[in-house]
């Protein structure tokens, strides 16, 4: 995932869009607190600067 | 092995400015094996490219192939009728491959992805070390297998030196002393006498001090008239 954030900053694209949490099955509640977290956080570094189609 | 790594991606965009159609080249062989430069990096680094380009504005167009081995002619001759389409090739070979692509189609430009950097092997996950520097006259009988040539820092083959602390370089304390090594390795066969014996100056005429190095096997090379 180090690797990836790396790739995806050299690239231009925000190594903060891509995030990896390890949770299990039993823990609904801090999914969803996770994913309600990260989806405020792309909000907040807007849509993919290449577009749907991966056209800037 | 030859380990190599990636050069970082805004060298690799430097580099092909002013060429459009780009052709990414994989070696299948060492630099797959060291992770640097096979079929899954090729995918990888042209993506990148292809993504890193557009966004400035200059979308480029990389296709991509992997050769078993680019450092082989006949490996590497399948390319040829491919190639008029693009105007730079980038191999993800070693620096031999990069030169094989180059000789073999001389029209074309070649540019180097990776960073060749040494012989060695993966000494656990995610680690490469240096174990040879093809010094041309192999000594490795008389040092229990472990090289002083590419391992000890002062290439001495009279050591270990005064920087030799703990079993540990004084150049930095993560690399061991080679002779450290050896000495341990030749004490536990029980050839320590063979130590005591004083070398003389290598002669280094067989290395690099010698200019570029050639093989020529008689017994293997074809009939005067069947050569290229």
């Amino acid at each position: 995932m180090k690797y990836l954030g790396s790739l995806l900053d050299q690239i231009g694209l925000n190594g903060e869009r891509v995030r990896m949490v390890n949770l299990s099955a039993a823990m609904g509640a801090r999914f969803a607190e996770v994913a309600t977290e990260f989806v405020e956080k792309i909000k907040e570094l807007g849509p993919n600067p290449l577009g749907k189609n991966g056209k800037p | 092995m030859i380990i190599a790594e990636q050069k970082p991606l805004v060298d690799i965009k430097a580099m092909l400015d002013g060429y459009q159609d780009v052709l990414v080249v994989g070696c299948g062989t060492c630099v797959t094996v060291c992770l640097a430069g096979g079929e899954k990096e090729v995918g990888i680094l042209a993506s990148a490219l292809r993504m890193t380009t557009k966004l400035d504005g200059n979308g480029k167009d990389f296709d991509e192939v992997t050769v078993q081995r680019q450092c082989e002619w006949e490996y590497i001759e399948p390319l040829t009728d491919r190639l008029e389409n693009y105007d730079a090739i980038l191999s993800l070979g070693c620096g031999i491959g990069v030169q094989t692509l180059a000789e073999r189609f001389p029209d074309k430009r070649v540019l180097p992805g990776l960073n060749t950097t040494f012989l060695g092997l993966p000494t656990e996950q995610g680690i490469w070390e240096e174990r040879c520097q093809a010094c041309g006259n192999c000594i490795l009988d008389q040092t229990g297998g472990i090289c002083p040539i590419a391992r000890c820092s002062k290439q001495l083959l009279n050591g270990p030196c005064g920087g030799s602390q703990n079993g540990e370089c004084e150049i930095n304390p993560e690399v061991p002393c080679a002779w450290q090594l050896i000495w341990e390795r030749m004490s536990a066969l029980g050839l320590l006498d063979q130590l005591m014996e004083l070398q003389p100056p290598k002669d280094w005429s067989t290395s690099r001090d010698g200019g570029p190095r050639r093989i020529i096997r008689d017994d293997l090379r074809l009939p005067e008239d069947y050569r290229d």
